[in-house]
């Protein structure tokens, strides 16, 4: 796996990302967008395009961020659909559990 | 590092246009950012349109690299036992003048071919990269190295085919209706290249994957068609039986565009669906569609990969993948052909870089994948080899027979000069160790062989230490041995930029010197991609001019093209070439050796990384991390018979050596092949090893190419070590 995006997007959900990714690989969920572990090439491409400095490698994610690593591997256990592709499939429209209760959206 | 509130003298920051210097097809665009002379990012160009501002897992950390604490800053001399790393700082002028003293007396008591230099593609710029050292070598009159790392026997069959023209341009892909890639995982080794399949597939174009193994590449296509290592020419042939015999054929283009149709057409006779399904492990009702869409999705387009030459048939393999595309038209419109190397595009003035008229005749010539015999006196040579020069390669990772390289390095007898970055398993061999540039610290222009766009490499920082590009290397070098008589051994780069190619060509056109430096990148001036379907009309690049199913060059013998062996045509392969085209099975497998197969039933094969390119970034953490430690993907069934877990630690063996790995149990890869990425370096592995042991060092049927992926293994548990 591979780049992560984390609490910034929360409630930003900005999608310049996802028109930047060579393979298609970041899904939309409710609050926020997911880098399929799987999928992501490591290209880092995603990680400029950004406009909220939500993603980074997960070799280089700050320690508060950290939890987000799992949060992409349990989100797509969760919705095994989202795969092969983020814009045939379309929204998934729900998130990780711990985002959908995250209490306020992006970091100050 | 963090912002400060004081005020301070505003930081000097500039963006420089820098080139990627890998060996890879992408050749992205770089920008880099200087501030107070220090490199603090490096980004792809947002301006070049098709490596559209991405790097990759590879580059993006290209300053990990550049500063790393690891750097060989000055030049040493050892002082410890061969092959221990341990070296005394010693000043250029020390280090020039020994390398010169040595190299002139062993060419006294020798002759100069025991001399040899040993290189490929560190860097691969037109200035630094693979022929920088060709013209102070061949003046020498030292051993010719020939290097057959990647597309050597492709190149042959290639040629032998089409000629030496770009193909397809990449861009054009987009217009495919069908992309057949072949042995190529794109999106780990040619990611730049996969929007525009995306783009294609999107507008309705299927994208088929042939590969061993279960890619994210051949995941995300329309169709992935495992097959056994080592049979592609097999599909290939059967293939164009299908197309020939049911009718498929563009019977106009055919008629007008190729020579020895008739001949082909009895050929492919004997290589029946049926037979091929036995040999490949397809199903015929697979081959069958895949022979009937390819030929009547037009444009449809074949993507080939370095790996499909890796095998005994490899050159008959790309003979027939090359023949497909005239066969059924798909030549006629932008997005249809064959895509292997366009750097054929590219006027690159290669005579001015390998000087080829200074090599005495008849110069020995000695591949370097059959170094370890070489040194080893298992090779018959004229001159026996009694010193080395290592520049551009790590051959103790890269080249086979790793067991016989080390001890081959290791005599004391032997004078080996390396140029390097960093400590690597072949510089911890050195006598003198010398260092060099990265990417940042040098200028070079750039050719690409996997798009039509020169690239240009403005230097962004000053060299760090001591270090030096190759090209003032070699000019430390020729003064120091009285070479800078000649005006061809004291050009400055900025001469050498001005020979890089032949600025009169037609696809030079409107680039200049300047606009490159201005611009960074450059498209060839070439037709739009919308509109590139250069054999649109035939003018392949062959004697006839057509697509020479029977091939006249074939009558010349084996050969590999010059550009990999500085420029010599002495000493040739020169065995027979059956014109057409045909199936060679692999070298290991039960049918041609039944009792090998028996011992060793296992296929290995060893692709190139995700994060490592061969073996440079094998030794930065960040890659490292990404890439993990050196794995064996064995299938679940083959797991399973040997009592193998994933995570447990495995030896892979065969009678050329023993190589100790991970391994990940991953139906991915077929029953009965295993898989492990190339690159990790021999100090980082279990048991100092890594799979280079097992690799063979017999050539591919044509261009001398490897057929690293003609292995056979079996693999067995390691007991857990006690204590």
């Amino acid at each position: 796996m591979a780049y992560v995006i984390t609490e910034a997007c929360i409630d930003a959900a900005d999608k310049a990302c996802r028109e930047e990714c060579p393979v298609d690989c970041i899904y939309e969920g409710d609050r926020m967008l997911y880098i399929h572990p799987d999928e992501c090439v490591d290209c880092g491409k995603c990680v400029t395009a950004c406009p909220n400095g939500a993603i980074s490698s997960e070799y280089k994610l700050a320690a508060e961020d950290e939890r987000f690593r799992d949060i992409a591997v349990e989100f797509f256990d969760a919705f095994p659909d989202a795969n092969g592709g983020a814009e045939d499939l379309g929204p998934v429209g729900a998130d990780h559990p711990t985002v959908a209760a995250w209490e306020t959206g992006g970091r100050t | 590092m963090t912002l400060i509130d004081e005020p301070v003298a505003p930081a000097r920051e500039l963006t420089v246009l820098g080139a990627c210097p890998q060996d890879c097809p992408d050749t992205c665009a770089m920008v880099v950012t200087v501030r107070d002379g220090v490199a603090v990012e490096v980004a792809g160009s947002k301006a070049q349109p098709y490596t559209n501002g991405g790097l990759c897992v590879k580059v993006d950390n290209y300053l990990d690299r550049v500063y790393h604490p690891d750097r060989i800053l000055h030049p040493m001399r050892r002082v410890g036992p061969k092959g221990s790393g341990e070296f005394e700082r010693i000043s250029w002028d020390e280090a020039v003048d020994e390398v010169a003293r040595r190299f002139t007396a062993i060419a006294a008591d020798h002759g100069a071919e025991a001399i040899m230099p040993v290189s490929y593609l560190g860097t691969q710029g037109i200035l630094n990269g693979l022929n920088v050292g060709d013209p102070f070598f061949n003046r020498l009159g030292a051993t010719v190295a020939e290097r057959t790392y990647c597309d050597a026997g492709s190149c042959t069959a290639y040629a032998m085919t089409i000629g030496d023209t770009a193909g397809v341009d990449p861009e054009a892909m987009v217009n495919s209706k069908f992309i057949l890639i072949w042995a190529a995982n794109i999106m780990s080794t040619n990611l730049h290249l996969w929007p525009y399949i995306a783009e294609a597939k999107k507008r309705g174009a299927k994208v088929v994957v042939v590969d061993p193994v279960r890619t994210k590449t051949a995941r995300a296509a329309s169709q992935h068609i495992p097959i056994r290592p080592g049979t592609d020419g097999a599909l290939a042939m059967a293939m164009m039986h299908v197309i020939i015999n049911e009718g498929l054929t563009d019977d106009d283009y055919v008629a007008a565009h190729t020579i020895g149709y008739d001949e082909l057409v009895e050929r492919v006779q004997q290589y029946t669906p049926e037979w091929a399904s036995q040999e490949t492990g397809i199903p015929v009702e697979t081959i069958l569609t895949l022979a009937r869409e390819y030929a009547t999705a037009q444009p449809s387009v074949i993507r080939i990969g370095v790996a499909v030459e890796r095998h005994a048939g490899g050159g008959q393999t790309v003979r027939a993948l090359s023949c497909l595309p005239a066969l059924v038209g798909a030549w006629r419109n932008p997005g249809g052909g064959i895509l292997q190397l366009p750097l054929w595009a590219f006027p690159v003035n290669w005579p001015a870089f390998m000087h080829p008229e200074l090599l005495p005749p008849g110069t020995q010539v000695v591949n370097q994948y059959l170094l370890g015999q070489a040194l080893t006196g298992q090779l018959d040579l004229r001159t026996p080899l009694k010193a080395l020069m290592v520049y551009n390669s790590n051959p103790l990772v890269v080249a086979p027979d790793q067991a016989r390289m080390v001890e081959g390095l290791s005599r004391d007898d032997l004078f080996t000069v390396v140029s390097e970055q960093f400590m690597t398993d072949t510089a911890r061999y050195a006598d003198i160790l010398l260092p060099a540039t990265t990417q940042l610290e040098q200028e070079d222009i750039m050719f690409s062989w996997g798009h039509l766009y020169v690239t240009y490499n403005n230097p962004s920082i000053a060299p760090l230490g001591e270090a030096v590009p190759n090209t003032e290397l070699f000019r430390r070098l020729a003064r120091a041995m009285g070479f800078d008589d000649d005006p061809i051994f004291t050009r400055t780069d900025e001469q050498m930029i001005a020979e890089a190619f032949d600025w009169s060509s037609p696809a030079m056109e409107g680039i200049t010197v300047d606009s490159l430096k201005e611009q960074g990148f450059s498209r060839l001036n070439l037709p739009p991609s919308d509109e590139y379907a250069p054999h649109r009309d035939g003018n392949f690049r062959t004697p006839s001019g057509k697509t020479e199913f029977v091939s006249s060059a074939a009558a010349g013998g084996n050969f590999v093209v010059p550009l990999f062996r500085q420029g010599s045509n002495d000493h040739q392969p020169g065995q027979p070439v059956d014109p057409l085209p045909h199936y060679i099975p692999p070298r290991d497998n039960a049918a041609a050796d039944p009792e090998l197969a028996a011992r060793y039933p296992l296929n290995l094969i060893s692709p190139k990384s995700h994060a490592f390119i061969n073996s440079s970034f094998a030794n930065i953490e960040i890659h490292q991390r990404v890439q993990k430690p050196a794995t064996l993907l064995i299938n679940p069934a083959d797991a399973e018979a040997r009592g193998i877990t994933t995570g447990s630690v495995v030896r892979a063996f065969n009678d050329r050596g023993s190589v100790e790995l991970l391994a990940k149990v991953d139906a991915s890869t077929m029953a009965g092949v295993t898989v492990c990425h190339v690159g990790h370096w021999r100090s980082d592995a279990l048991g100092l090893s890594t799979l280079s042991q097992l690799n063979p060092t017999t050539f591919a049927d044509l261009g001398n190419a490897p057929t690293f992926s003609d292995t056979l293994i079996d693999v067995e548990p390691v007991a857990a070590q006690e204590g």
